[in-house]
């Protein structure tokens, strides 16, 4: 990635639209399916994940000198895996209600490609600074994407959005039901599938990067 | 040959910077997440007996929960059954007893623990019945690992309030538990609604495993709650 010539604005905005860790990466579809079924659950782990890839890039860019090209994977996974397991456990014993929304997710964040995809594709070659705009970034990628899905999935599936019921009871009573299929995991890919079909064929966007190549 | 011991050492200093940080953040923040749980556990117990409303959690502190928990709930082990009496909140702690104290209106509510199989681990809740000894009051979960959005709904206050009052006897008040419907439970027969509650579409394993769970919890304590319904009889 030649990111020398990027401004650090340039670097975090990157990660949202353009080159956008679901849409243009395609990683991180397991937690994107698990968790947008409804908006509330969506956001939490858009926050959080935004936050843990932001201060793992920090980290591994701190420490990419001195991290042996041999066992890098490794020590990404075990920086990545104590700082979400570090913070839960202070959420736990601090923000007791936050922690039980957030325990769930755990798992999830430490396993989301998004995460090691971009500790091992940015900040294993850029300073810390550019390093860490580039994690929030793709962070909020990742949440847009997850807010859009899970607006479509919950306003479909449970006529609601964040819980509050939208679609107006004589809508049911005229015979309106809701889609059964938004609420399972087949729901999420072809909500994914059509937004990067969206994206991708929006004006502006080159041959190039529609195929990644 | 170089690199590989410095490899090595890399990994050795990682492991233990890592795990002295967890291992620190564990066993230093234990006596706040404990306390944290035990509140959270009495809370439950609480709001399961209906004394706290489901669904207002943020607004009471920890103390306060604490006051209420100490001066309506007692806990007593009848049979080797762990049961927590709702005697109402007059102010001052309630008298300490061993067994069940059946002159009519001592008790408000009792609750039992629930634990149960889930889709991905365990769940653990409370359920709280009417001195009736078969009308349900409440049912809380406070711990699962189900997927949020789907199974994770169970610990939500809507799906407890689902149970409150639905019976755990048929009409002919014949022991038959309560069972989660697979969709809502307006498409049963008439006679069965009194014992299922609404389900969660797309969570119909959580449903079946919890349905199970509760099923086996209450005929464990069935010996407990037939006292209370002899009770009401006479």
């Amino acid at each position: 990635m030649g990111s020398e010539n990027l401004s650090l604005w340039q670097t975090f905005t990157r990660g949202i639209w353009k080159e956008n860790p679901v849409a243009y990466q395609v990683l991180g579809i397991c937690s994107a399916l698990a968790v947008t079924v409804q908006m509330q659950t969506a956001l939490v782990m858009a926050v959080a994940l935004t936050l843990v890839t932001g201060s793992s890039n920090l980290i591994i860019s701190i420490l990419r000198e001195r991290i042996p090209p041999t066992i890098r994977i490794i020590v990404e996974l075990a920086v990545i895996a104590s700082l979400v397991i570090v913070t839960d456990e202070i959420l736990k014993a601090f923000f007791y209600d936050i922690s039980k929304q957030l325990s769930v997710f755990v798992g999830l964040i430490i396993t989301n490609c998004i995460v090691l995809g971009r500790a091992e594709a940015f900040a294993l070659a850029n300073p810390p600074i550019p390093s860490l705009m580039d994690g929030l970034g793709n962070g909020l990628g990742y949440g847009v994407i997850l807010m859009i899905v899970a607006f479509i999935r919950e306003l479909m599936g449970a006529g609601t959005v964040f819980g509050v019921q939208l679609i107006p009871q004589w809508l049911f009573d005229a015979g309106y039901t809701n889609m059964g299929i938004m609420v399972l995991a087949p729901g999420a890919f072809f909500v994914i599938g059509l937004l990067v079909w969206v994206k991708n064929s929006l004006p502006g966007v080159s041959h190039e990067e529609k195929t990644g190549q | 040959m170089k690199n590989r011991i410095y490899a090595l050492k890399f990994a050795a200093i990682l492991c233990v910077v890592c795990s002295t940080l967890i291992t620190g953040a564990s066993v230093g923040l234990k006596g706040f997440q404990i306390d944290n749980m035990e509140v959270d556990r009495q809370k439950n117990i609480l709001k399961a007996a209906g004394v706290i409303e489901p669904g207002d959690d943020r607004e009471i502190s920890k103390a306060m929960v604490r006051q209420i928990y100490d001066n309506s709930i007692e806990e007593i082990e009848e049979n080797g059954l762990t049961l927590y009496l709702y005697k109402g909140d007059d102010g001052s702690p309630p008298d300490k007893t061993d067994v069940i104290p059946m002159e009519s209106g001592a008790i408000k509510a009792y609750v039992i623990p629930i634990e149960s199989k889930g889709l991905w681990g365990k769940i653990k809740g409370y359920m709280a019945f009417e001195n009736d000894g078969m009308t349900v009051a409440g049912f809380t979960v406070y711990s699962h690992s189900e997927t949020p959005g789907l199974g994770g709904e169970i610990e939500k206050a809507w799906f407890g309030k689902n149970f409150v009052g639905k019976k755990i006897v048929d009409a002919s008040g014949g022991f038959v538990s309560i069972s989660i419907a697979k969709g809502e439970t307006g498409s049963l027969p008439p006679g069965q609604r009194e014992n299922h509650v609404d389900g969660i579409s797309g969570a119909t394993l959580t449903g079946k495993y919890l349905t199970q769970g509760i099923r086996e919890n209450l005929k464990m304590y069935e010996p407990v709650s037939l006292k209370f319904r002899k009770n009401q009889q006479q």
